[in-house]
Order: C-alpha cells, then sequence, then structure tokens
C-alpha cells in the first residue's frame, strides 16, 4: 500500500489551489450572489488545460489519471463549488461517456472542442416525473430516415445555458424497459433545442441550470452513442464517475468550511480567550478533521480503483453519500462556530452551508446511493 | 541569441511554521515550495526568452530528494535543469550555495545572462546572487524592476531607496530580480506534465572542484514571539511622549 | 590593527553604525574606522560621534554606480585586518556587502537585528528574521572579518561627544572604471495611494464624530506619510470613505509597518485586515475595547484630546 501522490499530483494540486487563489477566490461571493456564470474563470481552465484531464491528448486532453482529476476539483472547489462543479459536469457527465461509448468519428469530432474547453458540455437525463426514477422518463427520440426526432422536457440541467454540446436521453423503444433508452449528442443550435427555464437556486449559484426542451428536435442518426437501448448502461456509467467528482467537491466544500473554522475561532474572543480554547469547539474542529481524512481517502480510492481499471461503482456511490453527508453536516458546524456572524452574508462559511447541500442531491440523491451499495452488499 | 540561465531553491513553505509550547519553530509537518522570488527570476527568463529567443536552464542546489522542486521549476519552461545534489546539503549557508554553484556553472555550462530571485524566502539573506557574480567574475545588477537587451548589454532599471537607476552592463551579467518585475505564471497541466519529461543533469559533490566550509554558523533557530506587545497608557502628555518614544523606536516612523 | 570598520549610505545610517561601532570598538580595545562618500563636510562630525577615523572615498562620476568603491573599500579592509565590517542594510548596502564578503571570503549576517560580543569580546553574535519573520536565526561567524548589515533604524544615532576628539580624516584613491554604468537616475514617483504597500496606515473607525474631522486625521497621516484607512461603518454607512479603503474582512488586508487606529472597537472581521502589521498602535476612550488585545502600544483616551498631542510629538522625532 502506497499512501502517497506522486510528485506531478502533488504539484498539480498546488497549481491548482494557486489558480483557485487568484482566480476564484476573488470572485466567489460576487458570482455566488449574482448568479453569475463565471465565463472567464472556465477560460482560463481552459488555457491551463483543466477541462480536459483524464483524456487521452490525441483527443484535446492533457493525460491524467482519474485521481488527479479529483484532487484538481477538490482544490477548485474549496474555493468555489459552483466552478468545480460546472468543471466536473463537463468532464464526467459530458466528455467522459462521449469518450467510453462514443465511436471513433464521434469522439474526433466532439472531444477536441470540449477537451480544450472550447466547448462546455452538459448532461440532459433528469426530467420533471423522472429524478431518482430515471425510467420515468417521457423524451422520446423516433427514427426517421437518417434522423432521430426527439421530443421532451429535461430538467435541472448543469450547463444547459452555456452549453455547446449535451448528452442526453430518451426512448427509442418504451416497450423494452431499460434497455429501451438510447444516449444521444445534441448540438447547441439544432432547430427544435431550446434551454427552458433558469433555475434560482440556495446554492452553487453560479452554476447555470436550466430545462432544455426538445420540441421535434432533428439530429443525424449518427449521433446516437452507443448502441440503441445503451441509454440506462450509459448513464449509470455516468454517474459512476460524476459522484468521484462531486465526492471530491464535497472534500474541497469541507476543507474550507474547517480552513474558515480554525481562523475564525482562534480569532473570536469571548469570555476573555478565543473561542478556539473551548473543548466543545475543539472537538468540532478534530471531528471536522477526521471525518474530512476519511473522506478523502474514500475518493481517492475510488478514483484509483477506476484508474487500476478495476470496478468501482460501489466505491464510488460510498464515497459520494460519505462525502456529501460529511460536507453537510461540517459546514453547518462551521456556521455555528462563527455564531451569528456565520449567518450573514459575507462569511464564506454562510456560501459553504448553501452549497454543501446539493451534494446530498445531484447526481444521486444519498438515498439512491445507499439503494446503490446496499444492492451490491445485500447481493 | 542569449543563453539565460535561472536559480532557484526549494525550501521550507514558511506558512505551515508553527511555533511549538517551547519557543522552537517545529518544522516536523511543513510543506516545501520553490522560493517566491525564483518563481520571478524563472518568469523573467521566459520573458526574455519569447521577446529574444536563445535558451533557458534552470540550475539548483538542494538535497537528493528535492526532485518535485526540480519539476517544478521545470514546469515554468526551463528546457533543462542542472540539479546538484547531496545529502550533506541541508542548511548551506549563502557563501556555500553560491560557491557550489559557480564552481559548476564556470566549468560546466554556457551563459549569457544568469537570473536570481533577489532573496530566498526562508532566509532571505540576499547573498547568492551578488556573491555568485563575484565568484564567476561577471558584472551584478541587483534588485531589478524592468530589464531588456540592447545588443550585448543589458539594460535594467534597478530600485534604490530614493528611486530608480538605469543601468547597463555587458553580458554575461547576473541579475537578482524584485517581485514586481512579473506576474508568474501559474503552470496549466501540460507544463507540469511536461516537466517529467525534460532532461535533468544531475550533478553530484564529487563533480565539484572546489571548497565550501561554512563561514556564517547557525546556532539556533528560534521562534519570534508572535505575540502583541498590548502596553497601554494613559492620555496624559508624558504618555502620549513616551508612546511617541517606542514608536519611533520600533522605527516604524521614519 | 584590527578594528571595526562602517560604510553607510546616508548621514543617518552612519550615525547609527558609530553608536554601535564604538561600543563594539571599546569592547574589543580596538579602533573605529569609518568610510564616508556621500558628504565629506561631516567628516569632522564622524570623529566627534565616535569614529577615530574617517575614510573618504572619492567622488563617482554620473556614470558610476556605487559598486566602483568595492575595490577601494576591498583593499582597505584586507591592509587594515579588519574584524568588524557593518554595512547600512539599504538595497545597495546589501549587494556591496555580498559583493565584498565574497572578495574577502568571509560571512555575512544579513539584516542583522541585534548583535553583541560573546564573553571573550572575540565573536559577533548576531540575530536576524528567517522564514518570513517566523524564527529568529541565531548565527556567528567563524572568518574575518566578521560582516552584516543592519537594517535603517536598528540601532538610535550617535550623538557628537562632549569633549573634542582626536581623530583622523584620510583620503582613498579614487576607484577604477566599472563595466556597469548608470543611464540615467529616475527619483521615485509619488505613487497614487496604493493602501495595500503603504508603510503607514492611519485608520479611522466610528470613533470619529463628524465628517468634517477627517481633516484634522488627513493633516496628521500627511505629517507621518501615512495613508488613510477606515472600517467598514466608516464607508459603507456614513460614506465618508471610498470603499476600497475599507480594511477587513469585507475589505482588504493590508501589512504596513506601522497601523494607527483611532476611535476602533477592534471587531474581529476588522482585525483579520490588519494582524500582519508590524505594529499596531491604537487609540480608544473604552479601555476594554478589543483593539487594545490586539495592539503593540494603546493609548486609552478621546481620540480629539489625543491626536493633536500625539500629532506634536510624533512631529518632534521626525
Ligand atoms: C442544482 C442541480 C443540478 C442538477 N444537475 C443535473 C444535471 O446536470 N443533469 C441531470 O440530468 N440532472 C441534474 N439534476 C437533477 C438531480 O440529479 C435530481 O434532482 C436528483 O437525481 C433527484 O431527483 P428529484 O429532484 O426528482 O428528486 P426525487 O427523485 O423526487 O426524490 C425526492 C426524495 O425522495 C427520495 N427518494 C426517491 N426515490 C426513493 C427510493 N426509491 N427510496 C428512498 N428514497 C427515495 C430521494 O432520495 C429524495 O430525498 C440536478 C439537480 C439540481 C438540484
Ligand atoms: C459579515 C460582516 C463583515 C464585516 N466586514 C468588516 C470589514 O471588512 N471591516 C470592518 O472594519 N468591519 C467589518 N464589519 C463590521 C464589524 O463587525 C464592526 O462592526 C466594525 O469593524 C466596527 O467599526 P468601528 O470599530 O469603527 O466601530 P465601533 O465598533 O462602533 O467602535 C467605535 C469605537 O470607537 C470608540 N470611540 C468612540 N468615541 C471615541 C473617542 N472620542 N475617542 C476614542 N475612541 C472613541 C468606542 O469606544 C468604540 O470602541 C463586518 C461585519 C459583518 C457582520
Amino acid at each position: 500500500m502506497d499512501f502517497r501522490l506522486t510528485e506531478e499530483q502533488e504539484l498539480i494540486r498546488s497549481n491548482m489551489r494557486e489558480f483557485a487563489e487568484t482566480y476564484v477566490d476573488p470572485i466567489a461571493a460576487e458570482i455566488d450572489e449574482s448568479a453569475r456564470y463565471p465565463a472567464e474563470v472556465i477560460e482560463k481552465l481552459a488555457e491551463g488545460g483543466w477541462m480536459g484531464m483524464p483524456f487521452p491528448v490525441e483527443y484535446g486532453g492533457q493525460g491524467t489519471d482519474y485521481l488527479t482529476y479529483a484532487i484538481a476539483i477538490e482544490e477548485l472547489s474549496r474555493s468555489c463549488a459552483a466552478t468545480g462543479f460546472t468543471m466536473s459536469v463537463h468532464t464526467s457527465l459530458s466528455l467522459m461517456p462521449i469518450f467510453l461509448f462514443g465511436n471513433e468519428e464521434q469522439k474526433k469530432k466532439y472531444l477536441p472542442p470540449l477537451a480544450q474547453g472550447k466547448h462546455i458540455g452538459a448532461f440532459a437525463l433528469t426530467e420533471p416525473g423522472a429524478g431518482t426514477d430515471v425510467g420515468a422518463a417521457t423524451t422520446t427520440a423516433v427514427l426517421e430516415g437518417d434522423e432521430y426526432v426527439l421530443n421532451g422536457t429535461k430538467t435541472f440541467c448543469s450547463n444547459g445555458p452555456v452549453a455547446d454540446t449535451y448528452v442526453t436521453f430518451a426512448w427509442t423503444d418504451k416497450s423494452a424497459g431499460r434497455k429501451g433508452l438510447s444516449a444521444f449528442i445534441v448540438s447547441k443550435g439544432t432547430p427544435g433545442l431550446k434551454v427552458g427555464s433558469h433555475f434560482m437556486k440556495m446554492g452553487i449559484r453560479a452554476s447555470q441550470t436550466s430545462e432544455i426542451i426538445f420540441k421535434d428536435c432533428r439530429i443525424p442518426k449518427a449521433n446516437l452513442l452507443g448502441k440503441e437501448g445503451d441509454g440506462m448502461k450509459i448513464a449509470m456509467n455516468c454517474f459512476d464517475h460524476g459522484r468521484i467528482g462531486i465526492a471530491g467537491q464535497s472534500v474541497g466544500i469541507t476543507q474550507a468550511a474547517l480552513d474558515e473554522s480554525i481562523n475564525y475561532s482562534k480569532q473570536r474572543i469571548q469570555f476573555g480567550k478565543p473561542i478556539s480554547k473551548n473543548q466543545a469547539i475543539q472537538w468540532w474542529i478534530a471531528d471536522m478533521a477526521t471525518d474530512i481524512n476519511a473522506a478523502r481517502f474514500l475518493t481517492y480510492h475510488a478514483a484509483w480503483l477506476k484508474d487500476q481499471g478495476q470496478p468501482f461503482t460501489k466505491e464510488a456511490s460510498m464515497a459520494k453519500v460519505f462525502c456529501a453527508e460529511m460536507a453537510m453536516k461540517h459546514t453547518v458546524k462551521a456556521v455555528q462556530i462563527h455564531g451569528g456572524y456565520g449567518y450573514c452574508k459575507g462569511f464564506k462559511v454562510e456560501r459553504l452551508m448553501r452549497d454543501a447541500k446539493i451534494t446530498e442531491i445531484y447526481e444521486g440523491t444519498s438515498e439512491a446511493q445507499r439503494m446503490v451499495i446496499a444492492g451490491t452488499v445485500l447481493r | 541569441m542569449p543563453e539565460i540561465l535561472c536559480c532557484f531553491k526549494w525550501l521550507i513553505d514558511e506558512s505551515y511554521i508553527r511555533a511549538s509550547s517551547s519557543g522552537e519553530l517545529d518544522l516536523e509537518t511543513v510543506d516545501y515550495k520553490l522560493s517566491n522570488y525564483d518563481r520571478n527570476a524563472i518568469e523573467e527568463s521566459v520573458r526574455l526568452q519569447e521577446e529574444y529567443g536563445g535558451t533557458v536552464s534552470a540550475i539548483t542546489v538542494g538535497l537528493p530528494d528535492s526532485t518535485k522542486g526540480v519539476k517544478d521549476a521545470l514546469s515554468r519552461g526551463p528546457e533543462k535543469a542542472y540539479f546538484i545534489n547531496d545529502d550533506s546539503f541541508e542548511n548551506l549557508e549563502p557563501s556555500q550555495t553560491a560557491a557550489i554553484l559557480a564552481d559548476i556553472i564556470s566549468s560546466q555550462i554556457n551563459y549569457d545572462l544568469i537570473i536570481c530571485g533577489e532573496g530566498s524566502s526562508d532566509l532571505y539573506a540576499q547573498q547568492v546572487g551578488p556573491r555568485l557574480a563575484e565568484k564567476l567574475g561577471i558584472p551584478c545588477i541587483s534588485y531589478i524592476q524592468k530589464v531588456q537587451i540592447e545588443g550585448d548589454r543589458i539594460v535594467a532599471e534597478k530600485k534604490v531607496e530614493d528611486g530608480i537607476e538605469v543601468i547597463s552592463a555587458p553580458m554575461p551579467v547576473l541579475l537578482t530580480v524584485l517581485p514586481d518585475i512579473n506576474t508568474p505564471r501559474i503552470p496549466g497541466l501540460k507544463d507540469t506534465l511536461g516537466a517529467s519529461k525534460k532532461p535533468v543533469i544531475n550533478i553530484s559533490k564529487d563533480d565539484l572542484t572546489v571548497s565550501y566550509e561554512a563561514k556564517i554558523h547557525t546556532n539556533a533557530i528560534i521562534a519570534a514571539s508572535m505575540e502583541r506587545n498590548c502596553q497601554k497608557f494613559g492620555s496624559e502628555t508624558e504618555d502620549i511622549a513616551n508612546l511617541a518614544r517606542a514608536l519611533a523606536k520600533e522605527g516604524v516612523i521614519k | 590593527m584590527a578594528g571595526v570598520w562602517i560604510f553607510a549610505e546616508n548621514h543617518t545610517q552612519g550615525l547609527e553604525l558609530l553608536n554601535t561601532g564604538r561600543i563594539l570598538a571599546d569592547k574589543t580595545g580596538s579602533r573605529l574606522l569609518s568610510f564616508l562618500w556621500h558628504d565629506h563636510q561631516v567628516a569632522e562630525d564622524y570623529l566627534a560621534c565616535g569614529a577615530d577615523e574617517v575614510l573618504l572615498l572619492p567622488p563617482l562620476e554620473e556614470s558610476q554606480p556605487l559598486e566602483a568603491y568595492i575595490p577601494v573599500i576591498v583593499d582597505e579592509l584586507r591592509e587594515g585586518d579588519a574584524d568588524i565590517f557593518l554595512l547600512a542594510a539599504t538595497l545597495r548596502g546589501k549587494d556591496l556587502a555580498a559583493r565584498i564578503a565574497s572578495r574577502l571570503d568571509t560571512g555575512l549576517c544579513s539584516d542583522c537585528i541585534s548583535l553583541k560580543l560573546d564573553e571573550d569580546n572575540t565573536r559577533l553574535e548576531m540575530e536576524r528574521l528567517v522564514f518570513g519573520g517566523a524564527g529568529i536565526q541565531k548565527v556567528f561567524c567563524s572568518s574575518r572579518p566578521q560582516m552584516a548589515t543592519i537594517p535603517p533604524g536598528t540601532f538610535e544615532a550617535a550623538v557628537p561627544a562632549n569633549s573634542r576628539r582626536e581623530g583622523k580624516i584620510r583620503e582613498l584613491p579614487s576607484s577604477p572604471a566599472t563595466a556597469v554604468k548608470i543611464l540615467e537616475k529616475k527619483a521615485k514617483e509619488r505613487k497614487s495611494a496604493n493602501i495595500k504597500e503603504a508603510r503607514r496606515v492611519v485608520c479611522v473607525g466610528r470613533g470619529i464624530e463628524k465628517e468634517e474631522d477627517l481633516a484634522m486625521v488627513r493633516e496628521f497621516a500627511q505629517v507621518l506619510g501615512a495613508e488613510i484607512a477606515c472600517t467598514r461603518p466608516v464607508s459603507e454607512e456614513m460614506r465618508w470613505l471610498p470603499e476600497d479603503l475599507c480594511i477587513g474582512l469585507s475589505g482588504i488586508e493590508i501589512k504596513p509597518d506601522l497601523y494607527i487606529g483611532l476611535g476602533i472597537s477592534g471587531q474581529v472581521q476588522h482585525v483579520i485586515g490588519i494582524r500582519d502589521s508590524k505594529i499596531i498602535c491604537a487609540v480608544n476612550s473604552d479601555e476594554n475595547a478589543p483593539i487594545f488585545d490586539v495592539a503593540d502600544y494603546g493609548i486609552v483616551g478621546d481620540l480629539y484630546d489625543v491626536l493633536p498631542r500625539l500629532h506634536e510629538e510624533l512631529g518632534k522625532l521626525l
């Protein structure tokens, strides 16, 4: 067993830290407040090669392993969970399915601009009536000649309003059960593709979330990802990858909460001494630090399994649910440590607590993760 | 086209340093980093290369396990690195570092321009640059804020207390740069991953031809008291005069 | 003829080094020799202030940098078998020191903040800051001369002796030409208020009653050569100063040599922005104000009463 990161991984971590401190920290509160998409930061991320980390150089990527990618998401999210999520959705839920399930032609066409960050990717699966229950989706794809005709409404699509390339899912054969769902690549500007209403959210406000509406949206037959009927498999595979990113995001959020809590508790004087001298506060901070360690190891382990080419579905779910719940629990504590100030705008913990909540919901709720985990351990 | 050599040091990141309860510095849990000012030195070397062409190499003296530092430096642009390392190269004092660098540079490396940071962010003795220039017998322009190449000369803006001296010197020349000379780029992924593929010339103690005993010896490094004075005065005129004198003594009102 | 030798860029620094140099010379029973280049008129003053000999460096040509003196100084130190050589730690002084140390193959303690002789009065025990101020390094030099650069202001300036002191004044040979030339000298441009870089900051809080009273604070700041800044209520609520002068959590962080807070309670949101200041000084009428817990020096009193007098007292020292 070797718990050491490589020198490259450590350097990449500190470069991402420096990147985030330089370009993200100064605007994080502002883009949260105004729910603004930080296009300028995404552009800078693209310049640095961060928008296509775990993909081969021939497709415009950087050829890192998945662990390095998880580390980068963690460090970016430590400064701004929304920006971290933008990068994560783009990488894990949009590039990854095209890379893993696309044919050579699709890969050559879509991956380079995405991996170079010139295009932004999104993932449109959830529908108003189909959240955890993916099978309840109603969007359909009907083959007419050389084209599929898509009809239906997707919701909660992250990067929806800013994306160039969507990976989406629709029924090609409603009678075939799980095997009737298929995955498609849809480009921005395709007639019949419309960005619907935007959601104003509690947290990760700088991440752009909207409906995506398909109304007689005709896409070339060549945009079918994998085979007809592969949709469910592809969606689940996306989640396996995405959950490692969300786990990393959660670790980053909690690390930020710890940083803030240590800082504040040493400064805040009550009863003539810093509040950090009280054992109650010390224990909260000790628990926070301990859980972060545990969470980080779960995340890195899941990523490492993926890099080793081993199955990692269960471990990704474990990492995701543990990290997400840890983030929620400890950001609440971090606000508590800050007292009334923690409840006010201007203190980072206030944002962290709002941001943390989403990690328990998207890419499979905590309950859905437990279903996955139980499903494997009770088998 | 200039051949540029930049010097760098891999050192303790001071933000990790804590004082133990006994007043010692706790260096157990520290992390390491590329000296802040050396980032400016490397950046300026690369910037000059972008403007005038030529080559950029980097050189360091350090412990054998500073390989991460060598990669870090290479990820910032130099094409190759000279890595002079030995287990005994811990806590070298500036005259030793300068002697070792001078020995290797004069015997193995072609250069027109050597660029150092104004000091290292750990000891900040600000000696290695000027001492190295002396040992190599080349001119030195220290504390510069701006530099350009004009033919076979360097023209640099050197900061002095009451302003700036615009200095011209023939190459080869050594420069030490101030942090405001540039803003170092943050290495992107390609830079970091590419750094591992660049050549590193390992140089051992056996390759040295000079001796380099320490002249400055460290008895101890203790924690500087971070505590505030917390001295309160009343508002009598005598109190105010005392406060004024105290501030003068601290050297903060000149 | 071992002795203590000093070099400074200007007069005040010269007097400071004379003061400490005299103490070292007395203890080691040797002579104190001072180089002098900027103003030969003060040679007599130097003798009066403790020097046994003043060594006049001939004036430089416009294009000659200070480093032109290096060979002359090196020759002098060698011939005189100098035991201790102290230089004022100005930018050029530090450069000069490192290069002279290299030529003499000796050690140099940079930015020495404290020095004393050991029990035998032979070895200098010196201290300097390392790790960005987190540590104090205690060093000695095993070779001769023992060299150190000393930041201006570290020691008090020497004052002339009451009785007439005897001493020599000697002219040194002029310096050889250097390959390095000064093309032009530019005076320091007075930068527009950059609060983040300011060496001194006077910060006002809600203890100031009316906007007009800022004039008095401005005058005070001007005398000190300080920039003016404020707490959030002053910029945000009263709008007496622009927001970019607000220090603290929602404003900026500063690290001046001297911070003087006037009528500021010292809430953590503000204090976060000033904790890297070298010296924190506060005036507040409430002796329990938290600002006093994070201040080096505090005056408990009404700022309207204190400020004019502080202005006056500091004025005397500037
Ligand atoms: C900010 C944000 C961004 C998003 N980004 C995307 C995106 O980019 N692409 C995309 O496709 N989707 C996205 N989503 C959708 C997200 O993945 C879903 O919200 C999530 O899967 C849950 O679905 P739901 O909201 O419909 O909740 P529901 O499925 O209605 O769940 C409601 C509650 O019931 C619980 N529950 C449901 N079924 C069970 C069960 N069988 N057993 C126990 N408990 C159960 C859930 O855990 C939850 O607590 C995003 C959502 C948000 C809020
Ligand atoms: C989220 C958040 C962010 C914040 N960010 C910042 C920030 O970035 N910067 C900031 O400064 N504040 C910030 N604050 C506000 C901060 O909490 C304090 O309210 C503020 O610093 C107090 O400013 P003050 O010291 O000027 O005023 P007060 O707290 O009202 O203190 C005035 C002081 O002046 C003294 N005084 C009154 N009259 C006199 C007199 N005649 N002579 C001498 N002393 C006198 C009083 O004893 C008192 O101690 C923030 C608050 C929150 C909640």
